[in-house]
């Protein structure tokens, strides 16, 4: 197992997207000492903020982290990647494969275009986690985003495949989604604003716009699928989904085909 | 008086050379502001490039609130003048619009070409003041806001949702008009309500001719905007730490930045009338202000340059707001001894002489 261990808060965003397990595994520890990871003209390098310890192996831990470490795991294509602490934005962006998972919060954009493998946060996510960053087409799309604390507004945003787990969620999940799948504890106020396809299932919601409309409650195959496929990641939220549940149909101001479950207790 | 150094007046070349003392040291500056001549932001532009600093216009909110939806799903857009020429119907959406004299210019006329030609002019507002100062039909907003209106409103236009309702009536308005136009505030509406008015005008265009017209911010954004692309290859807020303009809405939000504690220098630039920044002050800073502004004093920040206005005491390239373009504007009175182009070349030439000295 590699290790990289902050030795003080960095005095800059620093940028990890060339820093994986692959990557530093073809290195000797001087060599990755010089991976340029600053975003200033200091040009600070990954020997500047971290001590290293290397071994080749596929299995990477990051000591101390800090919300100033952006694109930890991002475009990861396997092994996996511990931080012990905060990151900044855009954790495991672009993801195919592999595993991160933060001990910490993680900043905005978590999970964004990631189209496989799995991230989990133990703590709260920033703005639009599994969310499409700037003029990209789609937010998480395959991977599986798991938030254990409360991520910030508009999750899932433009998400088009996969799964995000999250304990609650600010304002307008799921906004413009595409499709895939979100399971909530509670969410704010317009879930699924704008989606075309997908699933949002919560135990409750804030308040609802109105071109979602109700269709009633349905014990559904699909239902227990679900609550099946949930259960290895989140007996919680599984047991939310194999519970009585009201469905509401939406967003009718766009294709329409998007569904939103809702706790019936 | 025209430039202070820590509160007390002194002369520009001082001014100048403490600005480029205090870009030098700094490890992530922020070039913030913008609201200026073009070839002041030109000069902003080429200065952030040589101190690897940010750029955060003061317009980003409505920029950025037009440009994801814009660069995702694309736009339906007309002018003013196509709007006053040929509009049978407007749909005036929100409340900041109605502040824009091109509301008045539409009541007081009538489509004379295309296919509305002759046709009598209905304005129609959704979520608007209803002041009653200009004859239109009102609809009030949801309680959820102004996109959540849109949403209601383009589900009925859909056919998703039906009924005699006050939006199932708008919807048919908007449907029958020959030529429709919507105008926003991309700033009030939010990105998401801007990407479901579009895509509401995508779907009446399925039936009917419609466009959007979204109301320029008052910061000079839209002129701002075309001088990054030609400049970067980017939208605005762009970072040049790592010698390439690296585009990124949210790391180079400027206001996040210095309340995340990661910027150690600013430099605010508005020779136009803009809204003080809080945070000016607040770290070391530089501001080139417009002469005659309430920020031209000794107090506003570190280093300030009180420059020439454009338009007023200095000519600019300035954004049309009737024309729609860029055009220049001529220095109506007595000229300025300061622009801010040039004291902004001029802090760049201090720096170059700066650094080699160091070498």
């Amino acid at each position: 197992m590699s290790t990289l261990t902050l030795r003080q808060e960095p005095p800059e965003r620093l940028d990890f997207l060339h820093v994986t397990p692959l990557s530093l595994s073809r290195l000797s520890e001087a060599e990755a000492a010089r991976l340029p990871v600053g975003t200033s003209r200091r040009g600070l390098t990954l020997g500047d903020c971290f001590t290293i310890a290397l071994d080749k192996s596929e299995d990477l831990v990051i000591e101390g982290g800090s919300s100033r470490l952006d694109r930890v795991g991002a475009s990861l294509d396997g092994g996996s990647i511990r931080v012990v602490g905060d990151v900044g934005q855009r954790l495991g962006a672009g993801m195919k494969n592999g595993s991160v998972t933060v001990t910490g919060s993680a900043g905005p954009f978590a999970g964004s275009g990631a189209t496989g493998g799995t991230i989990t946060i133990a703590g709260d996510a920033g703005d639009h986690a599994g969310g499409a960053v700037y003029a990209a087409k789609a937010g998480l799309d395959g991977a599986t985003l798991v938030i254990k604390g409360t991520a910030g507004d508009h999750l899932g945003d433009r998400m088009r495949r996969g799964l995000i787990l999250v304990g609650t969620a600010g304002a307008h999940a799921g906004s413009r989604m595409i499709a895939g799948t979100i399971a909530a504890g509670s969410l704010g106020d317009h879930p699924g604003f704008g989606m075309r396809r997908g699933t949002i299932l919560a135990s409750a919601t804030g308040a609802l716009t109105p071109s979602f409309v109700e269709t009633g409650t349905h014990d559904l195959v699909f239902l227990r699928l679900l609550a099946r496929s949930l259960r290895p990641l989140s007996p919680a939220h599984a047991d939310l989904a194999a519970g009585a549940l009201t469905r509401y149909s939406g967003d009718l101001a766009t294709l329409g085909k998007g569904e939103l479950w809702v706790s019936a207790a | 008086m025209a430039a202070w150094v820590k509160g007390g007046a002194t002369d520009a070349d001082a001014a100048v050379d403490a600005a480029a003392t205090l870009l030098a040291a700094a490890r992530t500056p922020i070039v913030a502001g913008l609201c200026a001549e073009l070839s002041a932001v030109r000069a902003a532009y080429h200065l952030a490039d040589a101190i690897g600093a940010s750029v955060d216009p003061v317009a980003g909110p409505n920029l950025y609130a037009e440009l994801g939806v814009l660069s995702r799903t694309g736009a339906m857009l007309t002018t003013p003048a196509e709007t006053t020429g040929r509009a049978d119907a407007v749909l005036i959406v929100g409340n900041a619009p109605w502040e824009r004299p091109i509301v008045q210019e539409i009541a007081e006329s009538a489509p004379t070409r295309g296919r509305a030609a002759g046709a009598e002019r209905t304005l129609l507002s959704l979520g608007g003041p209803r002041n009653g100062a200009t004859r239109h039909v009102a609809y009030p907003a949801e309680a959820g806001g102004l996109a959540v209106s849109v949403a209601h409103l383009r589900a009925y236009l859909k056919g998703h949702l039906a009924g005699e309702t006050a939006y199932g009536d708008l919807a048919r308005r908007l449907a029958a008009a020959q030529y429709g136009v919507v105008l926003y505030d991309a700033a009030e509406l939010g990105e998401l309500g801007v990407e479901m008015l579009q895509g509401m005008v995508k779907d009446l265009n399925e039936v009917t001719r419609f466009f959007t017209l979204p109301v320029s911010d008052p910061y000079q954004g839209r002129a701002l905007l075309q001088l990054a692309a030609w400049t970067t290859g980017q939208a605005p807020r762009v970072g040049f730490g790592r010698h390439v303009p690296e585009h990124d809405p949210w790391r180079f939000d400027s206001a996040r930045q210095i309340a995340a504690g990661e910027a150690d220098a600013v430099l605010w630039l508005a020779s136009l009338p803009a809204p003080r920044p809080d945070w000016l002050g607040t770290l070391p800073s530089i501001a080139i202000v417009g002469e005659g502004s309430p920020e031209a004093t000794g107090d506003a920040a570190e280093i300030v340059i009180a420059v020439g206005v454009p338009g007023e005491s200095a000519g600019g390239s300035l954004w049309n707001d009737r024309r729609a373009t860029i055009t220049y504007a001529p220095p109506t009175g007595q000229p300025a001894e300061l622009t801010a182009a040039g004291v902004l070349a001029a802090i760049q030439d201090r720096l170059v002489q700066k650094k080699a000295a160091s070498c």
